[in-house]
């Protein structure tokens, strides 16, 4: 059975929802539950909840809703401290003004917030040009099950003071913590942003894309995506389309979409369609979108890190493989972060469920690293979010142990079971 | 007579790799802060599994591990302080893997900074993190230290530019992590952990395409905190150049009657600011930055003419500490981070601080980053003038501690910190490092005494800093 509140989880719901309005309450509330042998899940906008299995047991849903606020901004400074709890939007808001941002690039940005973005180790497609978000945060406080409230880092943008402990809850999932507060370098923002689509026909894909290595000017995106087209339109009859983001000075800006043209120009394609300032903001945030988007109840959508230059054979080999298994396929293939990101589907929830066995011990074995992103809860619960465990998995466990020895955030969401 | 240890290393390594003649062992004795280490032996080994072995034996021996590169470290990371193994990675030292497509290479730990940008620079492509040191220091110490470097203003510092590494853990057995593997970021907590975590036998490194265009320029201002304020206003502009140092009267003579870059030996201080990028771009920037410096109290403005000229004028700001070695009887460097808008009035502070425990100080640092390293000259036979370099440097970094700073930008903790660093961190902070600390190495057996004082637990740090 799946059960649906804002807060279930696969087939189980809490006992209750906690709602703490500040940091120590939220620290004494993971400390209770630890001590009675409650297991908790921590929310934030639950834009990315879909990531890693459900948990095995949940009593208790803590919200960090009411943690909502920028603790500390001087513009001059490029730094902004943030409690966890604030949306994606209401960064950008707050940094809007001084004209500076951060690259969060994770979806619906009105409801994810901070703190779920960096648990969920979010990596957008900007950051082969500012980095990770990872690269950006330069301080944390975080609660731990034993009632403290840990800090690492600071306010300046460099420190090498002890391990880099902000890193360690960056991707755990709320496995190993709850974070509450975040420090980051907020970025200058460019002057100009265009967004430049194309039609990109199978044919002259690599070409394609070899010319876009060589362009002077680096684009700050370059994705392809195919299928998603209640997300990003059709050009064309043509399913693939590229989409090419700069971002800079007006100069650059014009001087790059003129040997962008040339370069494509020479690869036969004619047509590309031009987006400008929250026009090519808005086409970026909805292919983001995209990633986690579910095709009714009858998706799942892959998600495979790797090289840039293999991102091709992993995405296709996916996709291949789902035809194979009569699902549809759509994708999204980041070639300069090398993200391919895969959403398979058949005719019905029904259908998928009966293919999905099949289907995923096939991609599994293609494709290695290969993790699930988002999708229907029934069939998410059909099979496991992350495959085989990596070789560090007997340290992984060690550092659960030492962070949670009672097991009591999200059981049995992360890897290997922990 | 050689120990039971020395012993077994010489029958597992052979001499050629084991080392334990004192008059050997001296050269893994020190570092650029402390001198007086004592190892009880030493290897140089070629591969990962000689470094495997040792290791091995090291454990069964009861004798800690302590990982070296170059020994340029500034905080005694690399100095063993109660004896035990140094393993020197100056042999692991070759470019395994070059991949431009992908932007990334594979590199042993003892491989020099700059030859590595130097090998690679043909492609199109170079490794960011540049410390001054980037002749003489290895990538692994970078790692160990995640260090930083002038242009780490706009490209980060090293650990932003390490994409996996392999180690060999406390127990002798052999890792790799990925950044890209998914569980938690190991790879993350390994950089920076300054040997205490693993020992980094290979680093994965991210590689960046050479900009289209450079510029450096040179700027001359009255005094340290006019350029301060220009650094600050720069920022705050929300200009981000590539490189913003700041030298001061004191460091630029020093440098320049060494390397005649061209510095204006007579300013007060000087800003040397570079900025890269789309050459359509390059105009503009130096516009604005120009104007803002002005409005700050410039009194000239330069640009280098060519390549030639601003490779001299970086060679001259790299080797300032070096220049100084040349005029100073001793010298020490300390390294701390401020918030960027508090740097006129930190660089205020320390002058004060100086002035009162009458020491002559100089300022060549990464202004841009908040990131000041006040050099203080001295004779270390005079016993006073040591314990004014002690205590003027804890009040400094005090003064940037209440500055919402930190009490180290990259030279990292080391033996010299230990006790500091509870200044910063609270018990319970530093218990969750300690929890990570449990995990790779619960008997502390990797480089002890470093980063955090002998036996950290709680009740101590406490003791510790009360005292
Ligand atoms: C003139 C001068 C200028 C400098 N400029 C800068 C600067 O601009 N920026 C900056 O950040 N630093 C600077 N430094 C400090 C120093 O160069 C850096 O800390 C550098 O990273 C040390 O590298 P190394 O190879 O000498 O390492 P070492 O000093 O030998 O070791 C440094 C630390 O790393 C550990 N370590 C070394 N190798 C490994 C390994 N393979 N695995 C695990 N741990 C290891 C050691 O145990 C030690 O704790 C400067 C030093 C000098 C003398």
């Amino acid at each position: 059975m799946i059960v649906s509140t804002p807060y279930a989880l696969g087939n189980r719901a809490p006992a209750r929802v906690e709602e703490p309005a500040d940091a120590p309450r939220l620290a004494g509330t993971l400390a209770a539950a630890a001590e009675s042998g409650s297991a908790v899940v921590i929310f934030g906008g639950s834009t990315l909840q879909s990531i890693g299995n459900a948990p095995q047991r949940y009593d208790v849903a803590i919200s960090l809703r009411k943690l909502d606020r920028v603790l500390q901004y001087d513009p001059r400074e490029l730094t902004i401290g943030l409690q966890a709890g604030i949306t994606l939007e209401g960064v950008a808001r707050a940094l809007a003004q001084a004209r500076q941002f951060i690259p969060f690039d994770a979806p619906l940005p009105r409801r994810a917030t901070v703190g779920g973005t960096l648990a969920a180790g979010w990596a957008g497609p900007r950051r082969a040009a500012y980095g990770h978000l990872r690269d950006l945060l330069i301080g944390s406080t975080v609660a731990l099950t034993d009632g403290s409230l840990v800090n690492a880092g600071g306010m300046v943008v460099k420190n090498v003071t002890g391990y880099d402990m902000s890193r360690l809850y960056v991707g755990s999932l709320g496995t190993l913590g709850a974070i509450v507060r975040a420090n980051f370098k907020t970025l200058p923002r460019p002057p100009r942003q265009r967004l430049a689509i194309a039609p990109l026909a199978d044919e002259i894909r690599e070409r394609t894309l070899t010319a876009l290595e060589t362009l002077a000017i680096e684009p700050a995106a370059a994705l392809v995506v195919d299928g998603f087209f209640e997300r990003v339109p059709r050009l064309r009859d043509e399913d693939a389309r590229l989409l090419v983001l700069f971002e800079g000075s007006g100069a650059v800006i014009d001087r790059a979409t003129r040997e962008l043209r040339s370069a494509l120009g020479k690869c036969g394609i004619a047509e590309t369609l031009l987006f400008d300032e929250t026009a090519a903001a808005d086409v970026l945030q909805n292919t983001i979108d995209a990633y986690i988007e579910p095709l009714e109840d009858r998706s799942v959508t892959y998600r495979s890190t790797g090289l840039p230059q293999t991102v091709w054979q992993r995405a296709l080999a996916v996709c291949g493989i789902a035809s194979d298994c009569d699902a549809r396929f759509d994708f999204i293939a980041d070639i300069r972060t090398g993200d391919a990101i895969v959403r398979v589907a058949g005719t019905s929830g029904a259908r998928t469920a009966a293919l999905l066995g099949e289907l995923d011990a096939g991609v599994r074995a293609a494709v290695p690293g290969l993790t699930v992103l988002a999708g229907d809860p029934a069939l998410r619960a059909q099979i496991d979010a992350w495959g085989t465990p990596p070789s560090t998995m007997e340290t992984l466990r060690a550092i659960k142990t030492r962070f949670d020895p009672t097991a009591s955030l999200a059981p049995g969401r992360y890897v290997g079971g922990l | 007579m050689a120990s039971t240890f020395q012993r077994r290393l010489i029958d597992a390594l052979g001499t050629d790799v084991a080392r334990i003649e004192p008059a050997d062992l001296a050269a893994y004795g020190y570092d650029a802060y402390k001198e007086d280490g004592n190892a009880s032996a030493a290897i140089v080994p070629r591969d990962v599994r000689e470094v495997a072995t040792a290791v091995r034996i090291a454990r069964e021996c009861d004798e800690p591990v302590i990982p070296r590169g170059a020994g340029t470290g500034l905080c005694g990371g690399a100095v063993p302080v109660k004896g035990g193994l140094v393993i020197s990675f100056a042999r692991m030292n070759r470019l395994l893997a070059l991949d431009v497509r992908n932007r990334r290479a594979r590199v042993q730990p003892g491989l020099i900074n700059l030859e590595l940008s130097s090998a690679i620079a043909r492609y199109g492509v170079f490794y960011a993190p540049d410390p001054s040191s980037q002749k003489i220091s290895t990538i692994g110490g970078n790692v160990g230290t995640n260090a930083g470097g002038p242009h780490c203003l706009s490209y980060g510092t090293t650990t932003n530019h390490v994409l996996g590494l392999q180690y060999v853990d406390a127990a002798g057995r052999i890792h790799t992590t990925a950044l890209d593997d998914v569980g938690y970021d190991v790879t993350g907590l390994l950089v920076g952990s300054e040997g205490t975590l693993g020992l980094i036998t290979e680093i994965e490194v991210r590689l960046m395409r050479l900009p289209e265009a450079v510029r450096v320029y040179v700027a001359a201002f009255a005094d340290v905190e006019s350029a301060s304020e220009a650094v600050s206003a720069i920022i705050g502009a929300g200009i981000v150049p590539v490189a913003l140092e700041i030298m001061d009267k004191l460091i630029t003579q020093a440098v320049e009657a060494h390397y005649h870059a061209g510095f204006p030996a007579d300013a007060g201080a000087v800003l040397l600011v570079e900025t890269a990028g789309p050459l359509d771009d390059m105009d503009d920037a130096e516009r604005i930055i120009a104007g803002i410096a002005r409005e700050h109290g410039a009194l000239s403005w330069r640009a280098a003419r060519d390549a030639a000229e601003r490779a001299a004028l970086w060679a001259a700001r790299k080797g300032a500490a070096g220049a100084i070695g040349r005029i100073a009887p001793n010298y020490y460097i300390q390294d701390a981070c401020v918030p960027r808008t508090k740097l006129p009035a930190v660089m205020k502070a320390v002058e004060g601080i100086a002035r009162h425990y009458q020491l002559p100080v100089g300022n060549v640092f990464h202004a841009g980053d908040g990131n000041l390293h006040p050099l203080m000259i001295f004779d270390r036979r005079e016993p006073r003038q040591v314990q004014a370099v002690i205590d003027a440097g804890n009040e400094i970094l005090q003064t940037c501690i209440d500055m919402g700073g930190t009490i180290s930008g990259e030279h990292g903790i080391g033996y010299e910190k230990r006790k500091t660093l509870s200044l910063v961190f609270s018990v319970a902070d530093l218990a969750a490092m300690a929890r990570v600390r449990d995990v790779f190495d619960p008997m502390r057996a990797l480089n002890p005494d470093k980063i955090f004082p002998t036996g950290a637990v709680c009740g101590e740090v406490k003791a510790s800093t009360a005292a």
